[in-house]
């Protein structure tokens, strides 16, 4: 029964940590950057949704309906701007310039909203509920479906519509696909800002599920990573598959081995597998 | 009799310190076969990458149906009518073939009447349909330089480039392939620049011929009226 | 015809005699301003940091600039340095301070002897990350030791307690002895054989550079120094915890040294980390905006002198110092030929 309950537990928490990864493997996969400041942007978005639900009084998940959209187009914005000309000049300096950016967004963020704990609370915060005697924690449920809803969206984007197309097109080889009449800044671009959405929805996830401050965010870079070079880079199901890996690390290694279980687990994929359990 | 089409003028390319094209210049009417030939880094590549936008000309113009398009970006000449197919094909080897072609109707001018122009090219390559599933990478070296042809059709281009279309592939192969090429010219009358290393099919294929050399367009003429002689000096820079 | 121009690639290389002799004089005046006691203990602990900055930031440049290891973990050898330092000379082992150092480094070396086999195999972004995640890992099991106090961390009781001036006499030899190595490293064979691979690592394989001996012996040497350098860092400041100690702020401020100061150059990472240590003592005034400010510095660097400062230095006047190059170039030549 322990057996299953853990398992149960690791697969709702599993989504989870796909989101968390979500974004970061559009960014390597398609972007080819390694975004240090993707754990800040998961922060923004938690203060984004905890601001916004407290402002306006609506359920945590209405807050979406405005965060979502704001942090694509800050995404968008900083990618065609900033981050694209500094890419030009190699991956050291884009590099740099994410982690400039990871800093002074936690100063920022410590500048309004303190250093003190928030959270984002719900009326099925603590709310369980038990199945053939295993017990369900309501709000990792509504984290799971959160994350496996978003997982389906971003799927059918990428898949059905011509500008998901002409991403993936892009993380394929970017000078056939500009030869095909793909601008490649935007679409760069636009792959940012679904990232920054995607973590516009991490961000709410996190403050529901525990507390963040503006210092919170490199816990969630090397999740974030983990998961994705797991997974293996620009593959989302395999993001899907890493993040319940993870998951069960964390259940069963508690909050002292749990990280430590994880790190593990990626050097040996690593070793095994260099581009991950789904990469090609 | 027919109007020009695309127009390169003076058109030079450096890559850092090195002149890779210099002062080059070529025309090609409406509907027109031509045939820009030369040695292995002679700059046809470079040449036609920097009218494509891939890379940025240091000095000369492109004029393509009657609109200048130096520097602009390759996703503007594109949708222009302008396409490229690059040496080997490039086709996008993690999507299915059907996507691969999609992609080529990006360009929001080709994006009406997709449908139509799929059904068109998978009736031009029959081998496309069957496989429209599969992932391109896992097609034969011919069957992939046909995905890229139809991708670029799937932009209705006024004129096509097809870049070395020929290397790699099997002499059946590429006579199959030629005999597509001049079905597509003859059908949509649509311009075709072919980059070849082989003369003598290139001569025999089109209008009007380019050599060039060291960077520089040596020699031009019609196709059929060319002497063999001539034709090697200026092939060999002798 | 093809032509050839010759424009703005020349640079006249400045490291004959008298260049040389001119650091040499720098570096022994500083010796003896050292143990003469000549320089104020403030201006000592700038160069403390500085020297340690400068062993740092010279090592991720070798690693990433020429041969092409862009390692975001090089934090793993600070940490594994300062634990050794400060477990060593506890008490419980009483090794004098040499010894110690010298152990960090030869843990470090082992263990990047070890980590060669797993990073090896991976190219790119794969290799940025494992670096990372491996500091990452050690950091996880640092927290977890009990016997190096956990989270909380150890304080370090050296006895005696070397004094800031042996501090900064020992940082300065080692920052010598870094900079005589990389110099001379890159005008071996060796060198050649880096700056092939730095160019294009296929063509350099093709022409028979060994390419897995010369990463391994960079990353070697690297852990090494970054290891020295950690060690001492942590003597200067008397305590260790695992945050401070695998920190990714120490890679980033490698990374900023040597990109402010411009990658590819050995004298790029020198003048990045005199101003990485002065920005940062400055930006202590302004707290809460610190990170703000050298974050926007950082980005406008990035954007508007993208070969760092020393690169821009070199383009704009034709010079260079401590280059790789074995030979100038003609400028009088060249000028006429335009």
């Amino acid at each position: 029964m322990y057996f299953i309950q853990t398992l149960v537990n690791g697969l709702l928490l599993g989504g989870y940590y796909a989101l968390i990864g979500i974004g970061m493997t559009m960014i390597l996969g398609i972007v080819k950057l390694t975004n240090l400041a993707h754990g800040e942007f998961v922060i923004i978005g938690a203060y984004m949704a905890a601001v916004v639900t407290s402002a306006l009084g609506i359920d945590p998940i209405l807050s979406l309906v405005i965060t979502v959209p704001l942090m694509f187009l800050i995404g968008f914005v900083l990618q065609y701007v900033l981050i694209g000309n500094a890419m030009k000049k190699g991956p050291e300096p884009a590099l740099l310039v994410t982690f400039g950016l990871s800093i002074i967004i936690m100063d920022a963020l410590r500048l309004i909203f303190t250093v003190n704990e928030q959270s984002i609370s719900t009326p099925y915060s603590t709310k369980t509920f038990t199945v053939l005697g295993i017990n369900i924690s309501v709000l990792n449920l509504v984290l799971f479906a959160i994350s496996i809803v978003s997982i389906l969206l971003l799927t059918m984007f990428l898949s059905r519509s011509y500008v998901g197309r002409a991403i993936r097109a892009t993380a394929d080889d970017a000078e056939a696909a500009a030869l095909s009449g793909v601008n490649i800044k935007k679409v760069y671009a636009i792959a940012m800002g679904v990232s920054m959405a995607s973590a516009a929805v991490a961000g709410l996830c996190i403050g529901m599920k525990s507390t963040f401050n503006p210092t919170s965010g490199g816990a969630y870079l090397s999740t974030a990573f983990v998961v994705v070079v797991i997974g293996g880079m620009g593959s989302i199901p395999g993001t899907l598959i890493a993040g319940i890996v993870f998951g069960l690390a964390q259940v069963i290694g508690g909050a002292s081995y749990g990280q430590l279980i994880s790190y593990v687990m990626l050097l040996l994929v690593l070793v095994i597998r260099p581009r991950g359990i789904l990469g090609k | 009799m027919s109007d020009v089409l695309l127009t390169i003028e003076k058109l030079s390319v450096m890559y850092g310190d090195f002149i890779a094209v210099e002062e080059a210049s070529l025309t090609v009417d409406e509907g027109q076969i031509v045939s820009l030939i030369g040695l292995n880094g002679a700059g046809k590549t470079t040449l036609m990458s920097a009218v494509m936008g891939l890379h940025k000309p240091a000095s000369g113009k492109v004029v393509f149906n009657g609109k200048d398009i130096t520097s602009a970006h390759t996703d503007r000449i594109v949708a222009q009518g302008l396409s490229l197919i690059p040496q080997g094909g490039r086709c996008f080897n993690r999507m299915s073939v059907q996507d691969n072609l999609l992609m080529g109707s990006f360009p929001k001018t080709a994006r009406k009447g997709a449908k139509e122009t799929l059904a068109h090219i998978y009736e031009l390559f029959p081998v496309l349909k069957e496989k429209m599933r599969d992932p391109a990478g896992s097609l034969s070296g011919g069957q992939r330089q046909m995905v890229a042809i139809g991708r670029a059709l799937m932009a209705r281009p006024k004129c096509l480039i097809f870049d070395e279309i020929s290397l790699g592939l099997s002499p059946a192969v590429i006579k199959d392939i030629y005999h597509r090429i001049r079905t597509i010219n003859e059908l949509d009358k649509t311009a075709v620049i072919l980059i070849e290393q082989d003369t003598r099919r290139a001569l025999r294929m089109s209008d009007s011929f380019y050599v060039m050399l060291k960077g520089r367009t040596v020699l031009s003429g019609k196709s059929d009226e060319v002497d063999a002689e001539t034709l090697k000096d200026a092939y060999f820079g002798i | 015809m093809l032509k050839r121009k010759f424009t703005p690639s020349h640079v006249k290389v400045l490291d004959s005699p008298p260049m040389l002799i001119l650091c040499i004089v720098l570096a022994v005046g500083l010796y003896i301003g050292c143990f003469a006691g000549l320089i104020s203990n403030k201006a000592m602990r700038y160069l403390v940091q500085i020297f340690l900055y400068i062993t740092m930031g010279e090592m991720w440049n070798l690693l990433s600039g020429y041969a092409g290891m862009t390692s975001l973990g090089q934090q793993l050898y600070i940490g594994l340095a300062g634990y050794s330092v400060a477990m060593a000379t506890s008490p419980l082992f009483g090794l004098p301070l040499f010894g110690a150092l010298l152990l960090g480094a030869g843990i470090s070396v082992v263990v990047s002897l070890f980590m060669s086999l797993i990073l090896f195999r991976l190219e790119g972004m794969y290799f940025s990350i494992a670096t990372l995640v491996a500091a990452e890992a050690f950091c996880m099991l640092f927290f977890a030791w009990k016997f190096v106090g956990q989270g909380a961390g150890m304080t370090i009781r050296i006895n005696p307690y070397p004094t800031l001036q042996e501090i900064c006499i020992l940082s300065m030899t080692i920052c010598v002895v870094a900079l005589a190595l990389v110099y001379g490293l890159l005008r071996t064979r060796v060198g050649l054989g880096l700056t092939a691979m730095r160019d294009d690592i296929t063509s350099a394989a093709s022409v028979g550079v060994n390419i897995f001996s010369h990463k391994l012996l960079v990353y070697v040497i690297a852990a090494f120094f970054t290891a020295l350098a950690g060690g001492i860092f942590f003597v200067n400041k008397g305590m260790i915890y695992p945050d401070s100690g695998f920190g990714i702020s120490w890679t980033i401020s490698m990374v900023f040294i040597a990109i402010i100061g411009g990658t590819g150059t050995v004298s790029g990472p020198i003048i990045g980390a005199i101003i990485y240590v002065f920005l940062n003592e400055k930006l202590a005034d302004y707290p809460g905006w610190s990170n703000i400010i050298l974050g926007t510095i950082t980005i406008l660097v990035i954007l508007f002198l993208p070969n760092g400062i020393m690169g821009t230095l070199q383009k704009k006047l034709h010079f260079e110092i401590f280059s790789s190059k074995r030979f100038s170039f003609k400028l009088k030549k060249a000028a006429k030929e335009k």
